[in-house]
Order: C-alpha cells, then sequence, then structure tokens
C-alpha cells in the first residue's frame, strides 16, 4: 500500500512538471521611449511573467528604459546597452564619436551583459565608432549583440578574435548560412527573433532542425518588441515559440527556450 | 491609335504645350513622362471593371439575388433591435463609409468598436476582407456585423425569421435560390445564403471613371490634347505616387491595392492594455472560420478558391499590419487608416513623408522611407489622389419594385 501511494505520488510529481509551461529566456526585448507610457514598467513586468518569461535581455532607446525595468524586476532583466540615446539613431550611430562618450559614461554607472543590439552592416562595422565599441565590450568583458549581416560579423570577429557574439535575428540569414557562421565562430550566437520560417505551424523545418541538432548550445528566442504595441506580443511569441520547440527533442528545446540564456547570461549581472 | 508606348515624353510635353497656350500662362511646359512612369500609369487600368464571379457564391451575379442583397442592405431588421442596417454605417451620401473615426455599433449601447468603417466602393475587387483580412470571401465578410454582438448582433434564427416572415424578402429568396428559405432547423443556411445575396448585391458596386482614367486612356491612345486637361498638379503628384514615392508598388493596379497587408508605422494600440493584432489576428480569425472558403458552405465544390487560405502562413511580422486599401475615391472616405486617426488626405501624406522609421522592423518594411517632401508636393500629391474620385456612381437604392415569384 505504502509503495502504490510512493508510485502515485511520484507520478502526480510528473505530470505537475509536464503541465508547467516550459520557462522562455527572451533574448531580445527594447523598451524605448515611446513605450514607458503606453506600457508602463509594472505592466512589462506583468506581461513578462504571464509569458512565463525567466528572464529577459533587454536594450533600450534610450537606455533608461532598461533601467526602469531593471529597478521594477532585477530577477528578471538582464540590462544590455544600446549605442543609441534615441530610436532614431539606427542609421547614423556607427559614424558618431559621441556615441562612444555616451557608452563609455553609461558603462561606468550601470552594469550590463552586452552592447547591443545595435545595427551595422558590411564595412561600417570597421569604422573607428564600432572599432572603440568592440574595445569597450573586451574591456568590459561583455557580449556584442549585433544585427548585423555576415560580412560586418566577420569584421567584428577580426577586430577581436575573443568577441562573444550574439547574432540578432541570425542575420536573417538562411539556416546553412547560419551553421556556416557557427561552425566558424565558436563564440558566436544566434537569436532567432523576429523570425517565423524556422517553426511555423509549431513543425520545424528540416534545414533549421539540422542547424538545431548540430548547435543545440548556441541558439536563444525573442520577441522584439522595437514598437510599443508588441509587448503585448510577447506572450503569444512565447506560446508560439513553445510549440514549435515541442517539436524537437526535449533536451534541445530546453537549452533553446532558456537554458542557453541562462548559462551565457543568467548570472553576470551585480551591482 | 497609338499605344501608351508610343506617347513619348515629347508628346506628354506637347500636352503641356497645349495647355499653356490654351491658358495664355507662360510657365515652363511639365517635363513628359519617363517610359517606366507610363507603364506605371497604364498598370492602373482599365477601368471600371465588373467584379468577377465567385465561384464560392452560387449567386454571385444573380439578378434576383442582387435584388435581395439590396433589399438586406437597407433593412434595419437585419438587427434584432431593429436600428442597424449595412447602410447604417455604410452610408450612401457618404460613399459608403460614416465618416466617424471608429464606427458605432448597434444596439442600446452603440459601442464605439475598434476600427474604422471600410469603404465599400469595388469592395468585390478584393481578395481579403476587412482591415485584418478576416474573411477570405464577400459573404463571410457580410456575416461578420450580422453575427458580431457588438454590432448586430444577431442569429442565424433571427435572419431566417426576417426572410420567412417577409413576403417581399420570402419571394425574392425563392427567385434567387429556387426554394423556400429554409426551417428553423436549417437557419443556418438561410443566414448564409442572405450574406451571399449581400456578397451578389455588394460585387456591384463598382464606381465609374476617374480624371485619372481619362487621363489614362488618353495617354493609352496617344490623344495628347485629352491629357492635356489632366491638371497639372494632379500630374506632378502622379509622378510622384508612381515613382519618387513609390505608392504604386502597394497600391497596385486598377484598383490601387495590392490585397495584401502591410505595417506603415501607425500605432495599433486600441486603449491601454488593449491592442489591435491587424493581419496576425485576421489570419487565425480566417482559419478559425467555419464559413472560410475551405469549409462546407462555399459552393465552390473544387475548393480551388480556397487555395489561398489553404496556404495561409502566420508570421510575427503581421502583427500591427493591416490591409492596404483602395485609393479610388479616397477622397470621399475621410477619415483615413485602421481606425480613422488621420481626418485628412494633408495628414496621410504627412504621415509618409514624416514616416517614424522607428516604428516598423529594419528586415520588415524596408520599402517604407521617409518622403521628406516638401509642402508643395506635398499638395500635388494630394491633388492626385483627389482625380481618383469617379465621375459617376450606379443608382444603390432604385425604388424597388413588388417581388414577382418566378417559376412558381
Amino acid at each position: 500500500m505504502r509503495a502504490w501511494l510512493f508510485a502515485g505520488t511520484l507520478l502526480a510529481a510528473a505530470a505537475g512538471h509536464a503541465a508547467d509551461p516550459l520557462p522562455i529566456f527572451d533574448a531580445h526585448l527594447h523598451y524605448s521611449h515611446d513605450a514607458w507610457e503606453m506600457v508602463p514598467p509594472k505592466d512589462v513586468i506583468a506581461l513578462l511573467r504571464k509569458g512565463g518569461i525567466r528572464r529577459a535581455l533587454v536594450s533600450s532607446s534610450s537606455d533608461d528604459g532598461t533601467q526602469m525595468l531593471y529597478a521594477e524586476a532585477p530577477e528578471l532583466i538582464i540590462p544590455e546597452l544600446r549605442p543609441y540615446r534615441s530610436r532614431g539613431e539606427i542609421g547614423t550611430w556607427f559614424k558618431d564619436p559621441t556615441v562612444i562618450t555616451h557608452l563609455e559614461e553609461r558603462l561606468k554607472r550601470y552594469k550590463y551583459v552586452g552592447i547591443g543590439e545595435f545595427h551595422l552592416y558590411g564595412d561600417s562595422a570597421d569604422l573607428p565608432v564600432p572599432r572603440r565599441m568592440v574595445e569597450l565590450a573586451r574591456e568590459y568583458k561583455l557580449f556584442l549583440h549585433a544585427h548585423s549581416d555576415a560580412d560586418a560579423i566577420e569584421r567584428l570577429f577580426r577586430q577581436d578574435p575573443g568577441a562573444r557574439i550574439l547574432w540578432a535575428h541570425s542575420g536573417f540569414e538562411q539556416p546553412a548560412k547560419v551553421r556556416e557562421m557557427l561552425r566558424k565562430h565558436a563564440k558566436l550566437y544566434a537569436d532567432l527573433a523576429y523570425r517565423s520560417e524556422h517553426g511555423s505551424g509549431g513543425k520545424v523545418d528540416a534545414e533549421w532542425r539540422a542547424a538545431f541538432m548540430e548547435f543545440p548550445e548556441r541558439f536563444l528566442v525573442g520577441t522584439d518588441t522595437f514598437a510599443p504595441e508588441r509587448w503585448h506580443y510577447v506572450v503569444e511569441h512565447a506560446d508560439w515559440s513553445r510549440q514549435w520547440l515541442q517539436d524537437l527533442p526535449p533536451a534541445v528545446a530546453e537549452k533553446i527556450a532558456y537554458k542557453n540564456g541562462e548559462s551565457l547570461f543568467g548570472n553576470t549581472v551585480k551591482r | 491609335m497609338r499605344g501608351a508606348a508610343g506617347l513619348t515624353a515629347a508628346g506628354f510635353l506637347a500636352c503641356g504645350l497645349v495647355l499653356m497656350s490654351s491658358a495664355a500662362v507662360a510657365q515652363t511646359p511639365l517635363p513628359g513622362p519617363a517610359p517606366e512612369e507610363l507603364r506605371n500609369i497604364q498598370r492602373h487600368g482599365p477601368w471600371s471593371q465588373p467584379v468577377p464571379r465567385d465561384p464560392s457564391n452560387r449567386v454571385s451575379g444573380n439578378a434576383e439575388a442582387i435584388a435581395l442583397g439590396r433589399a438586406l442592405f437597407f433593412d434595419p431588421r437585419l438587427s434584432p433591435s431593429a436600428d442597424l442596417s449595412c447602410a447604417t454605417c455604410h452610408l450612401p451620401e457618404r460613399a459608403l463609409t460614416d465618416g466617424r473615426d471608429r464606427a458605432r455599433g448597434g444596439g442600446a449601447a452603440k459601442p464605439r468598436l475598434d476600427r474604422n468603417t471600410p469603404g465599400l466602393w469595388n469592395v468585390g475587387h478584393g481578395r481579403w476582407f476587412g482591415w485584418d483580412g478576416g474573411s477570405d470571401s464577400l459573404w463571410s465578410f457580410a456575416l461578420r456585423p450580422i453575427l458580431h454582438p457588438d454590432e448586430m448582433g444577431a442569429s442565424a434564427a433571427h435572419v431566417a425569421r426576417l426572410l420567412r416572415g417577409d413576403a417581399n424578402l420570402a419571394c425574392r429568396y425563392a427567385n434567387a435560390f429556387g426554394r423556400a428559405v429554409p426551417p428553423e432547423a436549417a437557419a443556418e443556411s438561410a443566414l448564409v445564403d442572405a450574406a451571399k445575396a449581400l456578397a451578389a448585391y455588394l460585387e456591384t458596386l463598382v464606381s465609374g471613371a476617374s480624371a485619372f482614367d481619362e487621363l489614362r486612356e488618353a495617354l493609352a491612345r496617344g490623344d495628347a490634347t485629352a491629357a492635356a486637361r489632366y491638371p497639372d498638379d494632379a500630374r506632378r503628384g502622379l509622378a510622384l505616387f508612381a515613382g519618387k514615392g513609390q505608392c504604386s508598388i502597394c497600391h497596385f493596379g486598377p484598383n490601387f491595392s495590392n490585397g495584401e497587408f502591410h505595417n506603415i508605422g501607425m500605432p495599433h494600440m486600441v486603449e491601454p492594455g488593449r491592442v489591435d493584432p491587424g493581419r496576425h489576428g485576421g489570419i487565425r480569425r480566417v482559419r478559425a472560420d467555419k464559413y472560410n472558403l475551405l469549409g462546407a458552405f462555399s459552393d465552390d465544390a473544387t475548393r480551388a478558391s480556397g487555395s489561398r487560405t489553404l496556404h495561409l502562413a502566420q508570421n510575427h511580422g503581421n502583427y500591427g499590419q493591416f490591409k492596404v486599401p483602395s485609393l479610388r475615391n479616397v477622397e470621399l472616405t475621410a477619415p483615413y487608416m485602421h481606425d480613422g486617426r488621420l481626418a485628412t488626405l494633408r495628414e496621410v501624406v504627412r504621415h509618409y513623408s514624416e514616416l517614424n522609421v522607428d516604428r516598423l522592423h529594419q528586415d520588415g518594411e524596408a520599402l517604407l522611407k521617409p518622403l521628406r517632401l516638401s509642402d508643395a508636393e506635398s499638395e500635388d500629391l494630394v491633388a492626385f489622389l483627389r482625380t481618383l474620385t469617379s465621375r459617376s456612381f450606379p443608382d444603390l437604392n432604385p425604388a424597388p419594385g413588388p417581388c414577382e415569384r418566378r417559376g412558381a
């Protein structure tokens, strides 16, 4: 009788565990100035918790947005520093030397796990401002979160072969190219934000499956809240991610869902 | 007679010269359109075009069904509270819109709805219906306001009772569908038939040619004199529309819409804490709709017309996308955008001129860039848009004659 009870308890525990939604590490979130009134910090945190987001990698234009969220929920928010003081600098920052002053001041004042997400393409990566940014990342032991083409990624690694780069949207490259880059660069990690084709309809595409199976420790998911309304998409995006992740072996799914994010960024921010 | 390609830049210049001499104004004639621009202009016609028959609607094009649809369109008894007809929001005197930013619902509450009332002129030329494309046929689109609890809030039983209980409607139904209104047990069939009759009527709402169409025809036949009648400011606006502005890439073809969905950086928060997902929700809606083209109510036995619905793929970029509206008669359908937040065409042009690219994903809507138009260019673009207003419209509500049962 006691043995049966024990077995029943184990089964119930297993069932309870299976029913828990897969935690998600969301590696691509922005809380920029136009979102602050529309979705106040408390609402953002409530949405993240509702979505079962275990940790959130947040970068904002301006950085004050990230700091507001970090103050609200330091156990949930992992700050990154964007080289933008406002969102309008996406296309100009890499030629603007005052960006360096901005980065240096914020890095002295706050703790971050990375610099980014920044937009940088081709040979612009070799301009003085991005070069200094790479130096700062090395000095502060920070990731680079690059929304870049493969060419710019190569240039960043040439500047610092020891750099760790989170490749935003995996460069919108095809899976074969992403795999090629991951093989070439051991410290390159691929975020899948704003991409749908790898898990459309809850099924993992064959080419992407091969990439996930070859590099289970190198992929992360993310929503990309580039407009304020998209904070209300975080919950749905997390559910969507869980659907296609179910199509992978559980151990691989867990890594991509949250374990990779935790191991890369989880315990690195301490004030 | 020459084709469009035969009317050279010199020919268009001649138009300008004719205009100048007749007006006796000492201005530099407008440069003629480049061959590529001429081709772009020709792609916006011919007009007007009848709506093709809908294979999913067995009464598409049927005159008896059109008569029934017309009667239903103007009948407030379609709503259980008898205070809301299709024409309550799609007002004939307002180009089949209501002039409000966001539509008002029915019943005692008359709630403010989430979206702007879409115009219905030329609606049959679309392929998805509603701002979110949540309907894949005109008849399933017609069902939405009938059934939505915040709009008419009707039921199948209510619509069937209306059809059965009104001799004129029952007669028109029998003429259109070749049978009596189905009994209570088959009320849903009567409801769908009513929507198909409404769709048959909506298909007839094709507006006439506009000043732009007259220009296009003149260019096509090489008639410089007729082409010269087109106003100079509109001609400059047309050059912007089809050239630098790249507007014609999305506002494409004879109906000035590619029929698809885009995110143009419009806010889409309905109220604090509630977002209109746009096309993202529309794809979910059309897939789940039992009245879609893949469902049992489609009259297309091959289901070929449902192919687009079958292959719909939802992606993250759909969130915040809304349908590209037709620009025909756009002058008459203010206010603009999915929630009517822009009051005038000038505001619409300003939106594109000063576009906030920060609201767009870098890799989502790569085409959209701020146009940075001068005040004069903006006025020219508005002048062009105004030339898309039809010179004539068919009579919307001719006095209905008594119904005579055919084949009885």
